[in-house]
């Protein structure tokens, strides 16, 4: 059985076939151009074709856990001990300076390379355990997430190398800091393919915060498939207007017309091919045919008006609003229910240099409700054992104030050194509580994952192993898990 | 399916070859680069190769000779013994059983294949002869190969492709007829179709050299430059804005502009490369060369507020160390940055032996988020140039005049200091309003002056005390804690003041107000002094009705981290242009956002430091030394007011024991305030200076390259980090290539001279090999970026080495390269593929038939604009900003920047003057495959999407484009069918065929049908885009016809090349 040919198998067969010549003609091999081609060359198709055109890897490399990825990024970098590193020591140590022993030369950002002192500014917030699991979090702003704990593996001994949002969030997408790799989803699109025969592979939502005191800038390079074919990029869904670019019908054309224009076009395309014989010329006219199924799928896709009560009471009311996190949520879950790999959400606004007091309730209450509806559905549809659910942002908070500091409010710089995420479903480990950091939630003190383990836990999920795993790009065999050795963290795997 | 029938056969053709390529004979002669350099590159090199700190025991497998070379004896191993091999330790590893002693290990996951393995064998056994890499050794020119259809060759690169074709068995492609030349042509030298007018002339010309006068034709008009100078954009990585972070506008397009002249004016492409990375060094550098050297400013950079300059300045040479060698040399020079290449000898002191190049630049390490990041060349309008050049001659002689006035004014001054009281020698504290230190230095109490006595004040929160203020300690506002003063300074627009303080904010501080008595509950009421991004600002406001006298300054003057004092004054006029902004003393530049106010500006709300009466928080700022005057300070108060501490104190000492600098302060109080011809003279010193600022900022500006003055060096940075300080190292070319002369200068001179060096094996095939791509859709070396030992093969190197010579020793003549090329018979074949060439050469690496390929963005979008007779041919200038989705921009960056999309001719111009926003680069462009350009690309991937189809058929551009060339046919042909075949000669260049004809119009007759039945479908329609449809004409005819112009345009035929 072709390896690949799984993921296709509940497509019709003509769909399978469009799909298999898609991924085929993508690298511009133009070698066949009969519409049998996937039937007839079988399993070892991509190596068959020999050309120095880098191929199509032979994936998965074992039975996957998740066939799909919601990634929850919170964007700016959300505060851990605030959320779900608790560090009740950390109370009597109240605007009492950070331990240079603690500090141990960390870099600063130029945010406070000037403060004169660390004060040690102890969430002001209420912690309890959740769950059978016993974590102890926030259950003040997270009483929803609190309740599903037991389906997450948290991880609060993350670290990475930046201490700025671009290389960070750029290292924590593609596993480098600088510009020009592929992002997960890119990689992930390259190297399993499509799930379905109307809609991209990898979509990317930007949800509004209803906060925006200080949200932080992020770019298309997050969802760019680098050096990879541009298929792989992500595609942007919007909240206003088309939610893909240019999928509606010019105004005027009916559905009718355009069957009818493509018709033709067909009919005229299949003259050239005849009389020059360029098998491309097939190509162009799949795509044609995949974008009027594109265009056809989409408004059933965005018509939140077929949810039940039920959905919005999960949900939440907020659901509704086009562009809030919930209402993006939702529309991941839809978007994975038709097949799509991988789903990027950005919610942004958790850069607290300031203010943290004031600006973290309208964060989680944003993206709370929410995440536990998410996991909820995707169980009462049967989806969450495959669908593999990630919530972080791009690096953790200091245990210092940055600037004034009381004891109801506080700000907090960038800290790399460690911060916390979790995983759900998808073949994470419900109820997991991995690695450990010092009372200052400053050093990691057990069990570090750096950025590019998580990443090789992530592509092990999936199936994939990260050593086997790479494309020839500028002279070099490319990982995302980069050239030092990265481990999967097996602690987070049930 | 009976059409694909035909091919069923070849599929199976091609599988059985394809399969059996996989096993293809090993060939009886090994040859080192072609048979055994890419598996050992692919499989050893890794652990056996040119990276010394990752040799394996101390092995090499790329080099032969030498203590660790693969035929040394080391402790009587000797890993490759020529002829011998039973001798050849490599040789029992690779067969060996024994996972501990196997090569390669099983932990790199590489295995050889059998084939693989039988070309190791045979190599040993032939004598295992080494070469070096082929790329490595200068180009030579072959003697041109024997082949039996002589008549085919028109000149000797079709001998080269010819003798490929013969030794396949394969016959070239018959000669494309002369429609298709005069497309391909047009497409290949002006990256548009061309009219008509122009296939019919040329296929009724039968003057022997009619080809010949086409080809010059297209060269010859400006257009030509537009399409190569594209293609080396992508190269350059330009763009419109700085590329991380905030990704705000930088002007840079004059470069852009450059670059089209150069190749319109045939610059030789030895000069334009030394012109690009050295144009600043050569000497008298005209204004052309100094902005052509914005090729290594289109790098990305940032602002970021946290991060670290040396970080930065890193990343910065790393990028132009990476560009330079994938755009000169073809190798991936990047992997250096951290280790010894693995594959390439390329060491990691090479790698920052380049960077040593462009370590000593004057560019600063943050953007700023400016469109002027320095260095810039300002090119001033012609109606500003002469004032621009006189200016800086005008400010010079003025400061000599007030310089030589300084001892006389320093005479009257002495004698003046001997009379004067203490309160003659600070600005007189005349209509004091508001004095307020702030330098406590602890608590929450602050004491201040107001009209001549004490005043008490309170903090509204906790304030933090920080080292490192301007006057011992001084305040920061944070979480919102700030001073409310009370009833102070509430005045209307006809009050003279003045107010001030000395500020210092954080990096990435959005703004907030330093003095207000501004409510904002509603409208704003009131005034204030306040920074906003990176500018200082002043305003008067009224709620009622809501407006505003409001000034900010021009340019961004905020310096994050350091310590500022701001003062602005106004005169009562209730003009904006009664204010008046100094920055440390110094009159600012500034825009009037606000010219005139109705109604009263008096505030009911307490004047507050650090916030308005809700909002404009001055979080994590810091402020002191307060002042409010209810009059307008003269210009020599305002001058003075920042030295006052000093003044005092230099004053209260007694004047034989003031030290220099207190001297100093003392004479320049009474050179500002007292000397009559000094004050003059400063007066008009600021006026020139601003009138040259003035200049400045209405200049357009180009980014460029400008040295330190010293010797550049570097430091080699371990595992590229920038804070891990390796040896230092001088400038220096790849010490692989061919050697740096010790004579050539140590400046990027040095480097341009290196780059095109006779001797430079790389640079001429680099060159070429591009141009080949170009037009042939690949390579003769499909890796373009890479010509090491990672890279492909060439897949005809006799013929791409005769053109790098050929190249070369026309004088790098690139009109005269490009002639070569499309003269040839090669290029002139036929696109037609058969059974057997899609069989023997499905990539068509052979040149089995002429190029056909999917056209680039622009050049799709072009041709649109181009047949709809839409297409502006106005050249150059800043970005143009056609359709575009909305909000695209908006969810990149802080969000903050809105695209505003151009009217009139700017929607309709050639897309290389698209406005790119490289975090957000134009979708209907990045959907065909643009890059973004944040980085180098000389290769761009070419796939087909939907989302492209998506595009051609419903982007406005697109439909607008359609819809005009329907208009504009329809009003000259009338007839339904005769528009539909005058259309089709517009896209297609040719007639159509009865079977065609038959399609389109039955699409036309069918949605006219539908149109007919929906009157407002078909006004919807018409009116996708600004240009207006002509009303008169039949509104469902137009529209149908409409749609076959959009049908046309997304033909198969239309889109490729």
């Amino acid at each position: 059985m072709n390896c690949n040919s799984h993921l296709f198998a509940n497509l019709p067969a003509e769909t399978r076939l469009a799909l298999t010549r898609r991924q085929l003609f993508a690298h511009g091999r133009n070698v066949l151009g009969a519409a049998a081609l996937g039937s007839l060359l079988g399993g070892s198709w991509s190596r068959a074709l020999g050309d120095a055109a880098p191929d199509r890897p032979a994936l998965p490399h074992f039975p996957p856990k998740a066939k799909r990825v919601i990634y929850l990024h919170m964007v700016g970098g959300p505060s851990q001990m605030d959320l779900y590193d608790y560090k009740p020591e950390m109370v009597k140590m109240y605007d009492k300076d950070l331990p240079d022993s603690v500090r141990n030369g960390q870099r600063l950002t130029g945010m406070t390379s000037g403060q004169a002192r660390f004060p040690i500014a102890p969430s002001k917030f209420t912690f309890s355990q959740a769950g059978q699991c016993g974590l102890w979090m926030n259950t003040e702003l997270l009483p929803w997430t609190a309740k599903c704990v037991d389906d997450m593996a948290f991880i609060r001994s993350m670290h990475t190398d930046a201490i700025n949002h671009e290389p960070a969030i750029t290292e924590m997408q593609t596993g480098a800091m600088v510009a020009g790799r592929p992002c997960i989803g890119s990689w992930l699109s390259y190297g399993l393919g499509s799930m379905n025969a109307n809609l991209p592979t990898f979509v990317v939502l930007v949800a509004k915060p209803s906060n925006s005191e200080q949200v932080q800038a992020i770019s298309g390079k997050l969802w760019s498939a680098g050096f990879l074919p541009g298929e792989h990029a992500g595609v942007s869904f919007r909240s206003a207007g088309d939610p893909i670019l240019f999928i509606g019908n010019s105004p005027g054309v009916t559905p009718g017309m355009r069957r009818r224009e493509l018709d033709g076009l067909k009919e005229l395309n299949e003259m050239a091919y005849q009389s020059v014989g360029d098998p491309e010329t097939h190509t162009r006219i799949q795509q044609y045919e995949m974008a009027f199924r594109m265009q056809s799928s989409v408004p059933e896709l965005t018509d939140l008006t077929q949810e039940s009560a039920r959905t919005y009471e999960l949900y939440g009311e907020e659901a509704r609003k086009p562009g809030s996190f919930a209402n993006s949520v939702l529309m991941a879950r839809r978007l994975s229910e038709r097949g799509v790999r991988f789903v990027q959400i950005y919610h942004n606004n958790w850069d607290h240099h300031s203010n943290v007091g004031g600006r973290m309730p309208d964060q989680c209450r944003d993206v709370d409700q929410p995440t536990h509806a998410l996991i909820q559905d995707l169980k009462e549809r049967g989806m969450f054992e495959d669908t593999l659910v990630i919530w972080g942002g791009e690096f953790g908070r200091t245990i210092y104030s940055q600037g004034g500091l009381t004891h109801t409010n506080y700000g907090r710089d960038h800290h790399p050194r460690c911060f916390s995420m979790w995983m759900a479903g998808g073949g994470a480990k419900g109820g997991a509580i991995y690695g450990e950091t010092d009372d200052f939630s400053y050093n990691v003190v057990k069990d570090p994952v750096h950025v590019h383990d998580f990443h090789a836990t992530v592509l092990n999920l999936l199936g994939i192993d990260h050593e086997r795993f790479t494309y020839k790009a500028q002279g070099l065999d490319y990982k995302l898990t980069g050239v030092e050795p990265a481990t999967v963290v097996k602690g987070l795997i049930a | 399916m009976k059409s694909t029938l035909p091919f069923i056969g070849a599929l199976a053709l091609a599988l059985a070859s394809a399969v059996s390529g996989a096993e293809a004979p090993v060939p009886a002669k090994i040859e080192f680069n072609r048979d055994v350099r890419p598996i050992f590159s692919d499989k050893c090199f890794f652990c056996h190769g040119t990276d010394k700190s990752h040799r394996d025991s101390g092995r090499r497998l790329d080099l032969p000779d030498g203590p660790d070379g693969a035929y040394a004896n080391k402790d009587d191993v000797i890993a490759i013994k020529p002829g011998d091999l039973a001798g050849s330790d490599a040789w029992a590893r690779i067969t060996s059983d024994d996972k501990d002693d196997v090569m390669p290990p099983p932990k790199s996951h590489k295995t050889l294949s059998a084939a693989e393995k039988n070309i190791i064998q045979r190599w040993i056994e032939q004598g295992a002869k080494y070469q070096k890499h082929w790329s490595f050794e200068p180009p030579q020119r072959a003697p041109l190969p024997e082949v039996k259809d002589k008549a085919w060759v028109r000149n000797p690169i079709d001998a080269f492709v010819l003798a490929g074709l013969e030794k396949a068995g394969l016959q070239p492609a018959p000669e494309a007829d002369r429609r298709t030349l005069a497309r391909r042509l047009a497409l290949d030298l002006t990256g548009l179709p061309p009219t008509p007018e122009e296939v019919e002339a040329f296929v009724k010309d039968d003057a022997p050299d009619a080809y010949e006068k086409l080809v010059a034709m297209f060269m010859a008009r400006p257009q030509w430059g537009e399409h190569r100078g594209r293609y080396w954009l992508d190269a350059a990585r330009y763009g419109d804005t700085h590329g991380i972070h905030i990704d705000n506008y930088v002007e840079m397009w004059p470069y852009r502009d450059w670059v089209i002249a150069a190749f319109n004016r045939n610059l030789p492409f030895d000069q334009f490369t030394v012109e690009q990375i050295a144009g600043d060094l050569l000497p008298n550098p005209t204004r052309d060369q100094l902005i052509a050297t914005g090729f290594h400013r289109c790098n990305i950079t940032t602002s970021e507020g946290g991060t670290i300059d040396e970080e930065n300045l890193a990343m910065y040479a790393n990028d132009r160390v990476t560009t330079t060698s994938w755009v000169w040399l073809g190798l991936t020079a990047n992997c250096a940055a951290c280790h010894d290449h693995k594959f390439d000898p390329i060491t990691q002191k090479d790698f920052y032996s380049m960077a040593a190049y462009f370590r000593n630049t004057t560019q600063p390490a943050k953007d700023g988020n400016v469109r002027d990041t320095k260095p810039v060349i300002y090119l001033p309008s012609a109606a500003d140039e002469k004032r621009f050049a006189a200016v800086p001659a005008d400010i010079a002689a003025a400061r000599t005049q007030l310089g030589e006035r300084r001892p006389e004014a320093g005479k009257e001054s002495a004698q003046w200091l001997a009379s004067a009281k203490p309160e003659q020698v600070e600005i007189s504290s005349a209509a004091v309003e508001v004095k307020l230190p702030l330098d406590e230095g602890a608590g929450v109490e602050v004491r201040g002056e107001s009209n001549g006595s004490d005043v008490d004040f309170k903090s509204t929160g906790p304030i933090e005390w920080r080292d490192g203020g301007k006057f011992g300690k001084a305040p920061a506002f944070t979480n919102g804690a700030h001073f409310d003063l009370g009833d102070l300074a509430g005045f209307d627009a006809d009050q003279p003041f003045s107010a001030g303080a000395w500020v210092n904010v954080p990096p990435d501080f959005k703004g907030g107000a330093i003095v207000a008595r501004m409510d904002d509950r509603a409208a704003l009421q009131g005034w204030e002094l306040f920074i906003e991004g990176n500018k200082f600002g002043a305003q008067i406001a009224a709620a009622k009705p809501a407006n505003a006298l409001r000034v900010v300054s021009k340019s961004p003057t905020v310096r994050p981290g350091k310590w500022q004092h701001v003062l602005v004054t106004y005169d009562g006029s209730g003009s904006s242009s009664g204010f008046r902004l100094f920055l440390d003393g110094r009159t600012q530049l500034v825009v009037a956002q606000g010219t005139a106010l109705k109604g009263s500006a008096r505030a009911d709300v307490p004047l507050r430091i650090g916030q308005r009466e809700t909002k404009s928080k001055f979080e994590g700022g810091q402020v002191q030394d307060v002042r409010v005057y209810l009059r307008e300070l003269s210009t020599g108060e305002a001058r003075s007011l920042p030295d006052e501490h000093n003044l005092r104190a230099a004053f209260a000492v007694a004047p034989e024991k003031r030290t220099p600098a207190q001297k100093a302060s003392l004479l320049n109080f009474y050179v500002d305030n007292l000397d009559g011809p000094s004050i003059e003279l400063a007066f008009r010193i600021e006026a020139l200076e601003n009138e040259k600022t003035a200049i400045e900022e209405r200049s357009t500006v180009s980014g460029i390259q400008q040295d330190k003055p010293g010797a550049p060096m570097a430091n080699i940075l371990m595992r590229g980090a920038y804070d891990k300080l390796g040896d230092e190292v001088t400038p220096a070319g790849f010490s692989a290539l061919h050697p740096t002369p010790p004579d050539a200068p140590k400046n990027r001179l040095g480097l341009a001279d290196w780059l095109v060096a006779p001797n430079n094996p790389l640079t001429a095939r680099v060159t070429v090999n591009r141009y080949w791509q170009e037009l042939f859709g690949t390579g003769i070396v499909r890796t373009s970026e890479d010509f090491g030992s990672q890279g492909e093969l060439p897949s005809n190197p006799e013929l791409l080495d005769w053109l790098a010579v050929e190249f070369r020793e026309s004088g790098w003549n690139v009109k005269k390269f490009f002639t070569l090329l499309v003269t040839s018979a090669t290029y002139r074949q036929a696109a037609t593929s058969t059974p057997e060439k899609q069989e023997k050469d499905p990539q068509n690496h052979l040149l089995s038939r002429g190029p056909r390929f999917r056209m680039d963005a622009e050049m799709i979008r072009d041709y649109a604009l181009a047949v709809s007779g839409e297409l502006s041919l106005k050249m150059g200038g800043p970005g143009t900003k056609p359709y575009q989705p909305s909000n695209i921009w908006e969810v990149v960056g802080l969000g903050g920047a809105r695209y505003t999309q151009d009217t009139g001719e700017n929607l309709y111009r050639r897309t290389v003057y698209d406005f790119w926003k490289r975090e957000s680069p134009p979708p209907n462009m990045e959907a065909f495959n643009a890059p973004s350009r944040e980085t180098c690309t000389v290769r761009r991937e070419r796939t087909d999407t939907p989302i492209q189809a998506l595009v051609t058929l419903d982007d406005p551009q697109f439909v607008e484009a359609a819809r005009r060339l329907a208009q504009s046919t329809l009003k000259e042909c009338g007839d339904p069918s005769a528009v539909i075949a005058k259309m089709a000669e517009r896209v297609l260049l040719r007639p159509l065929s009865p079977a065609e004809t038959t399609v389109l119009t039955r699409t036309e007759t069918d949605i006219e049908k539908q149109f007919a039945a929906d009157p407002d479908g078909a006004k919807a329609f018409l009116s996708v885009g600004d240009s207006k449809a002509d009303p008169n004409l039949p509104a469902p005819r137009l529209a149908a016809l409409a749609i076959v112009a959009n049908q046309l345009l997304n033909l198969d035929e239309t889109l490729n090349k």
